[in-house]
């Protein structure tokens, strides 16, 4: 599936525009015409997934501290044994429902860091979302969201209809704001519904021109974009999508967003920001440990991220994976055999341009005195921190103080999770 | 007296009313459908006319007094609804036998059969049945302020369905907790929410104890497991969050704690707001008071009981108020009450309320005025609701269709702009949930936001486009279709110019006749030129805004 000629004269010239100033982009092109590649192949650019872990995950039971005996004595009846630990690097291990990841971590395209988290305090769900989507912690007024603020400010991309899509029924709050953005909850389904060929472009037409005439403000917008997406997905026919050889994703929603995700990266269609959620974090009762209700959720984000990487293949080389939840869980169990909400927690990063094979960030440690208000891991990683090494030193940004407005942004400080 | 010349002096009693309230670009017909858009799940057709001829402050006042209001076609059309038959015990019973129906077939040879079982077939088609119910009742009830405040109360006193005993809870919370207090005393409605076994078990506060506690044998005993892992009552397709958090006998055997989850949220959704000053401590302290507040006997549906044994005794501290030791369930209620009269609570639910009737970002007069009649009235939500409409910035222009209709009031006004009469079968629910708000399933306590960039995003719209077509040409079944106000004699002009006036308040614009009417021209069948002249416009941008 090619791409149409306005981008691609666009992108062409962006190309040459980053030749100095971006040495990832330099690489990429020198990757892309060491060998012959079909025409949609040079144009292959960065892409940044996003997958939020909504309700807070337990950072240390999906990146387990075995090597910690205080992590044992605080959680005994939740820990993971470490019998059953996935162990990365003697001291930290994946979750044993987390083992569809290890070959990505062999391969140095997986990361994982712990102790990150939101310089604010808060200890609420929506609160602790907000900021973490909107970029700046403890600023309420923030109308838009940081993914959003990059689309906005990164002009040198095409704004395809296709750019920033999240996929879901509604617009999440990272991607709220005046660059275009698309929500989708099922490709197949967008889009005027009808039996008729003809009867469908006839409605999308004149509900077009209703709109381009008669809507204001979002909802001027908002159609604008749904009916630049209409044409496009007409011509990419995502009925017909096959994921490569081999490769079932998990059913569930997560699975099949990662799915839909893999096929625009593979159809060309400007896709540069992706955002996808999953529910069922907020684990305060019976969370179990290898097995359980936390397990079951792992399983699932496992299997869709290993399907999602082996369906893309080679495309990898462009993509990178960012998982993230609000906050983390408390570092003792509870009274109901769960965790309450807590500070800092992990997130993965992975995908070809990842900095993987070993843990990144700083480990404070479980020791009560460098816990968090006594009780919850320490943040040692801002996460505006990682968000910025990924949208400069992945997508090419260059101005993060429009993006994380209040918040000077310092390479010193990135974790390293894009390799230089 | 002849029945129209009651109206016409109806009418000139709300004079005196009308020009305090109506900004002078008002006229009377724009002023019915401002009124019938934010009161009501906007207009049927001829509506606008009758209530500007009856006066739209005389139709306000009407509403805000539900009980006299007949409702007898609403109430005809509940009795098909099998549901209202069950209480929480039935559907508790029911929830317990489709596991026990579910482990038969595992052990058994049929463990292949996917088929549902006769009860959890029951069980669907009474969870589609809840979810219908809300959608008929938007639709058909004249009390439909009443029904906006339903709505508004149940999102932001939100409990999630799909969460373990909530799948047979939360009919129970609608009927009982929500709706007889709809139109009361915030205070009575706080103090009813806190002790709904719903609300108990959705933020977990059931199995909060003091620390150390343990209950008594007896109670131990009684509790049975009844949750297994899959949901098979009362849960969406498809849906992620398959969370049981119940596991009695698990905990029953473990030593509970503190849970403060109910505390947190009490403060900052239901009641003080995020920004309403309380610290973790004060949460800590909430938590404390509600120690004990629990379920009797969950796994049957059972009602709210206070577990002494469970309560923690000692002094509390919150916002800087003592709570006394030695006490048990009162100090829970003085502090409810205390909440509900808090300066921050009646400026947060104001402001909530302000948000949902006059603008997404509301105009600060308003919230004052809401704020000084919550002062005045102690709390009366009909009394706060009657100066928001009586305010100037429910009338100010800038507030008239500036909001976008959400999915719910997107769906009720298109099914009440073409005299629908659904049945009870969940389509419409179905149609509300692919807008993105499915009814009774936003999985986090703060409810479904009341902004528009919530809902407002390409895919969204194109699926309002759908639901119009669809609705409009007779095609979503569960419901009936009455478009007799616009007769198949009617030419081109004269059908737009009745879409016009019937649907979108006289709002059409220019562009949109002349799409409407290019698109007509082709079509000789008047029924066929009908659906799409309605359907166009319900799916059109004018009347996504209310």
């Amino acid at each position: 599936m090619s791409i149409s000629r306005r981008v691609f004269v666009k992108s062409g010239g962006l190309a040459l525009v980053s030749f100095g100033l971006d040495p990832l982009f330099l690489a990429r092109a020198a990757f892309a015409s060491s060998r012959p590649l079909p025409p949609s192949r040079a144009l292959s650019r960065p892409i940044l997934v996003c997958l939020f872990q909504r309700g807070a995950v337990d950072g240390l039971n999906m990146i387990v501290p075995h090597g910690d005996p205080l992590y044992y004595s605080e959680r005994p009846r939740i820990a993971v044994p470490r019998s059953d630990v996935v162990d990365l690097d003697g001291y930290f291990g994946l979750h044993p429902r987390l083992a569809a990841l290890k070959p990505l971590w062999d391969e140095k395209s997986l990361t994982a860091l712990h102790a990150v988290g939101s310089p604010d305090a808060t200890r609420s769900h929506f609160d602790a979302q907000d900021y973490m989507e909107s970029g700046t912690p403890g600023v309420k007024a923030t109308s838009d969201g940081w993914l959003n603020r990059y689309c906005q400010h990164d002009r040198e991309h095409e704004n395809t209809p296709f750019r920033a899509v999240a996929f879901g029924p509604q617009l999440p709050r990272i991607l709220a704001g005046s660059a275009p953005s698309l929500a989708i909850e099922d490709l197949q389904a967008f889009g005027m519904r009808g039996p008729q060929p003809a009867g469908r472009d006839r409605l999308t037409r004149a509900f077009e021109e209703l709109y381009a005439g008669s809507a204001t403000g979002l909802l001027s917008t908002s159609s604008r974009e749904a009916f630049e997406a209409v044409q496009t997905l007409k011509r990419l026919d995502p009925a017909q999508y096959r994921p490569a050889d081999g490769v079932d994703y998990p059913r569930g929603r997560l699975g099949k967003a990662l799915l839909e995700i893999a096929q625009l990266i593979k159809a060309d269609v400007g896709l540069q920001v992706a955002f996808a959620d999953a529910t069922g974090w907020d684990t305060h009762v019976n969370q179990g440990a290898s097995e359980g209700q936390l397990a079951a959720r792992l399983d699932e984000l496992g299997l869709a991220l290993a399907a999602f990487a082996r369906d893309l293949g080679a495309r990898m080389r462009d993509v990178v994976v960012c998982t993230m939840s609000e906050f983390g869980r408390t570092v003792r169990e509870n009274g109901n055999s769960g965790t309450d909400h807590g500070h800092a927690t992990a997130m993965l990063v992975l995908g070809g341009p990842v900095n993987g094979g070993n843990m990144l960030g700083k480990w404070p440690g479980l020791d009560p005195a460098q816990r968090f208000e006594g009780r919850d891991v320490a943040v040692t990683t801002d996460f505006r921190d990682l968000f910025a090494e990924l949208v400069s030193r992945h997508l090419g940004a260059r101005d993060l103080g429009a993006i994380f407005p209040g918040f000077t942004a310092d390479q010193a400080r990135f974790p390293g999770v894009i390799r230089a | 007296m002849k029945p129209y010349v009651v109206a016409y002096l109806g009418a000139l009693a709300a004079v005196p009313a009308g020009l305090r309230c109506q900004q002078p670009g008002l006229t009377s017909q724009d002023s019915a459908f401002q009124a019938l858009n934010r009161l009501a799940y906007g207009p049927r057709p001829g509506e606008v006319t009758r209530v500007a001829a009856a006066g739209v402050m005389q139709w306000i006042d009407r509403q805000l007094s539900p009980d006299r209001i007949d409702d007898d076609v609403l109430a005809q059309r509940e009795r098909q609804f099998t549901l209202l038959d069950y209480d929480r015990g039935d559907l508790a019973a029911m929830y317990a036998e489709a596991q026990r129906e579910r482990r038969d077939r595992k052990q058994s040879a049929a463990q292949q059969d996917t088929t549902p079982t006769p009860t959890q077939r029951k069980g669907r088609r009474l969870a589609g049945e809840f979810a219908d119910l809300a959608v008929v009742r938007a639709v058909l009830s004249e009390r439909q302020l009443y029904e906006v405040m339903v709505d508004f109360w149940f999102n932001h006193f939100n409990v999630y369905l799909a969460k373990g005993a909530d799948r047979f809870l939360t009919p129970d919370y609608v009927e009982h907790t929500i709706r007889p207090h709809a139109m009361g005393k915030f205070a009575d409605l706080l103090i009813a929410t806190a002790k709904s076994p719903a609300m108990l078990f959705y933020l977990d506060n059931w199995e909060s104890v003091a620390p150390g506690a343990t209950p008594p044998a007896a109670t131990r005993m009684g509790v049975r497991p009844f949750f297994g892992r899959r949901p098979l009552l009362f849960a969406p397709p498809g849906d992620p969050a398959r969370m049981d958090s119940l596991r009695p006998r698990a905990a029953a055997r473990q030593a509970k704690g503190l849970n403060e989850n109910y505390a947190r949220e009490l403060l900052e959704l239901h009641t003080l707001g995020v920004d309403g000053g309380y610290t973790q401590q004060d949460v800590i302290a909430v938590a404390r008071i509600f120690t004990g507040w629990s379920i009797r006997r969950p796994q049957r549906g059972g009602d709210f009981e206070f577990h002494d044994w469970a309560h923690d005794r000692g002094e509390k501290q919150v916002l800087g108020v003592t709570f006394p030791e030695g006490h048990g369930m009162d100090e829970g209620i003085r502090l409810l009450k205390m909440l509900a009269s808090h300066p921050a609570t009646m400026h947060h639910v104001s402001r909530q309320l302000c948000q949902r009737f006059v603008n997404d970002d509301p105009p600060d007069g308003c919230v004052d005025d809401a704020v000084a009649a919550w002062k005045r009235s102690d709390g009366d939500i009909r009394e706060v609701l009657r100066a928001i409409f009586h305010g100037p910035d429910f009338w100010a222009p800038e507030n008239v269709r500036a909001k976008v209709k959400s999915p719910l009031e997107f769906v009720a006004s298109a099914a009440r702009a073409v005299g629908a009469e659904p049945d009870t079968s969940p389509r419409l629910a179905q149609v509300v949930a692919r807008l993105g708000e499915p009814l009774y399933l936003h999985v986090a306590p703060d409810g479904y936001p009341e902004r528009e960039d919530a809902w407002v995003n390409s895919g969204a719209l194109l699926d309002r486009m759908n639901a119009a077509v669809a609705l409009a040409a007779g095609k979503l079944p569960g419901l009936t279709v009455n478009l007799d106000a616009f007769p198949s004699g009617l030419d081109t002009e004269q059908l737009i110019g009745a879409v016009d006036a019937q649907i979108l308040g006289g709002k059409m614009t220019e562009n949109s006749k002349r799409v409407v009417r290019n698109q007509l021209s082709d079509i000789g069948d008047p029924v066929q030129a009908r659906a799409l002249a309605v359907g166009l416009a319900i799916g059109g941008p004018e009347f996504q805004r209310q």
